[in-house]
């Protein structure tokens, strides 16, 4: 099979540089030394107390997998929102598109490669995860959901930071766009649902002010709560907290935003919420190739009437 | 015909790039692509190596149209812009590598072209160096050598040889000769156009979006003896002169440099001769008449700059004539 050559030389370069190699070792050390005062700590209350806290060793696992979780969201847009804006910035871009190179070529090699990277730094820090395995408490289909989350999410996060390269010419405000629309996903789903919520407690405090009790609980931010499907860390706190036997799901949600009928996406929340991010994810790659082709000959269509 | 252009336009917002280009350039002929600056060279250039799409008009490439882009159309051209496009981090091999890789063509089929290309280049010592420690001269062999890699019919060159010193200029123009030689058709766009007239076969001239002058670099020289101006020295009044200038039907424009009255005449010798005898019967001091010696640099300045007019009617206002 032939090698994407963007990835090939994306790859090349960037095994070439120190920097892959020294943040793969800081992300880690620091991992590690955590992992190491946890272990510590653990065994220093069994020193005074005689009792094995095993939740503290899950405690661990919650630890690594939400730090690496924040690095995915906030790492992927950084590797990802330069890439096109950075050939046009050295004017390179328009010396790929006047080859056979298709633009979905050039998207989906710089996607990969930014991909790969962060699939190198995740893999690294699993022996991490293992220790929880040690003492028991995760089952290996609750790693293969946290991994399913990464790949969900760095898949968004990296297309949408290529989308918006592609999209602004320069890299900064291309940087800067990614980093915005990623935070209206995060905070503004969040921030739209406590909302609505007491929007709804008010017009219940309104309607029943002379009332006593009951009707307060049926306060609930309604459907925006589906909002919350395209938000990639209200979904990680959902798997997290339910592999970790913290909490339950839907309990969450009702907790937060007031009493929600059961249904089937409630029901699927996670695997709905990560078919939803790849979907997202499809989009942003489908604008970018659209927005690189945009100023070229739109080679797809043509390619098929030749052959 | 390697290359046809038909009533070709391209606006930006309001401004008219391309207002109905015409031109072709046929098989093996080195084309020199001349126009002051915004005149739409890199516009036309940009559409047909199919980075710009045109609003209306044709434009084939060895009878393919260049809109549909295809691959077969792609492997045809080769591009070289007025910028470098090298990657940092990356040696002469891999970036030559990576281009032939963009055209699908891998492996030592790859390696075997490029050595012979940066032989050609004189680059073949320089392929484990890293491309961002060339030298400016290097960087653009390099890219020449880019953009030969799937060995195209029509290399399209923007402004090559800018920032050159004069040696690799002339290295840059003594491969470009042999690459002629090798059947290759060239389209060459530069400001510097001594030497397109000692480089090229073709010429085009554009400005405001069109071509207003186009054809074989030896009958365009010829044209040029013909239509350069006439400069007249007078000693004295110059008024008595150019009354009698201003009466003659030949006389197209008048204008003034360095004391000197430029005068561009359409006639043949005889009317030349005729004009100078009725300058000298009115008892003008003539001191001095003379064709201008012809170069491809004033016709360029004849056909691009409209400021010489403005000069005589200035002039004119001035003396009251």
């Amino acid at each position: 099979m032939r090698t994407n050559p963007v990835y090939k030389r994306e790859i090349t370069v960037s095994a070439r540089s120190f920097r892959l190699a020294l943040v793969i070792m800081v992300f880690n050390g620091i991992l590690a030394l955590i992992a190491l005062l946890n272990m510590y700590s653990v065994v220093e209350r069994v020193k005074m107390t005689a009792d094995i806290q095993y939740s503290s060793f899950l405690n661990l696992y919650v630890f690594v997998a939400v730090v690496e979780f924040i690095m995915l969201m906030f790492i992927m847009p950084a590797l990802t929102a330069g890439s096109i804006s950075g050939e046009r910035e050295r004017q390179t871009l328009d010396l790929m598109l006047t080859t056979t190179m298709k633009p979905s070529d050039i998207i989906l090699g710089k996607l990969a490669s930014s991909f790969s990277t962060m699939f190198i730094m995740i893999v690294s820090s699993f022996p991490l995860l293992a220790v929880s395995f040690v003492y028991g408490g995760i089952t290996l289909s609750d790693v293969f959901l946290l991994l399913l989350c990464y790949v969900a999410v760095a898949l968004m996060c990296g297309s949408m930071g290529i989308c918006f390269s592609s999209i602004f010419k320069r890299s900064t405000i291309a940087t800067a766009v990614t980093y915005g629309v990623l935070i209206v996903v995060a905070a503004g789903t969040y921030a739209a649902n406590t909302f609505a919520l007491s929007i709804s407690q008010m017009n219940i405090n309104n309607i029943y002010s002379n009332t006593m009790g009951g009707m307060m609980e049926t306060a609930s931010s309604g459907g925006f709560l589906y909002l919350l499907l395209i938000n990639p860390v209200a979904t990680f706190y959902m798997m997290i907290s339910g592999q970790t036997g913290s909490n339950q799901m839907a309990n969450s949600f009702n907790r937060w935003f007031g009493p929600h009928p059961e249904n089937f996406v409630t029901k699927y929340w996670v695997v709905i919420s990560l078919a939803l991010q790849l979907l997202l994810a499809l989009v942003f790659i489908m604008i970018a190739i659209y927005a690189v082709d945009r100023g070229g000959v739109s080679r797809r269509k043509t390619e098929k009437k030749v052959k | 015909m390697m290359l046809e252009i038909r009533d070709l336009h391209k606006t930006f917002g309001k401004f008219h790039a391309l207002n109905g280009l015409d031109m072709t350039i046929p098989q093996g002929a080195l084309y020199g692509f001349v126009g002051p600056n915004g005149a739409g060279k890199t516009t036309a250039i940009k559409i047909m190596t199919g980075l710009l799409r045109a609003d209306s008009g044709s434009a084939k490439i060895d009878g393919v149209e260049v809109t549909k882009g295809t691959s077969q159309l792609k492997m045809k051209i080769g591009y070289v812009p007025d910028f470098f496009g090298v990657y940092d981090n990356l040696k002469v091999s891999e970036y030559l590598e990576f281009f032939s890789s963009c055209y699908g063509i891998d492996g030592l089929k790859a390696r075997t072209r490029y050595m012979t290309l940066l032989e050609q280049v004189g680059l073949e010592d320089k392929v484990n160096f890293y491309v961002d420690s060339l030298s400016r001269g290097m960087k653009q062999r390099l890219c020449l050598a880019r953009a030969l890699i799937h060995d195209p019919a029509l290399l399209v060159m923007d402004e090559p040889t800018s920032g050159l010193d004069p040696r690799t200029r002339y290295e840059f123009r003594e491969i470009l000769k042999e690459l002629r030689e090798q059947g290759k058709t060239i389209l060459i766009s530069s400001h510097v156009l001594s030497e397109l007239s000692e480089l090229c076969t073709d010429i085009g001239i554009i400005e405001q979006g069109k071509i207003v002058l186009s054809g074989s670099m030896g009958e365009i020289l010829r044209r040029i003896n013909a239509t350069n101006p006439l400069i007249i020295s007078i000693l004295g009044q110059k008024d008595k002169a150019l009354a009698i200038l201003k009466s003659q039907p030949c006389v197209q424009t008048i204008s003034m440099k360095d004391g000197d009255i430029m005068v561009n005449f359409i006639g043949e010798e005889r009317d030349e001769a005729m004009l100078l005898q009725q300058l000298v019967d009115a008892e003008v001091p003539v001191h001095g008449f003379t064709r201008e010696r012809g170069s491809l640099e004033t016709l360029f300045m004849q056909i691009t700059d409209h400021d010489g007019e403005k000069a005589v009617l200035v002039h004119e206002n001035e003396s009251g004539i």
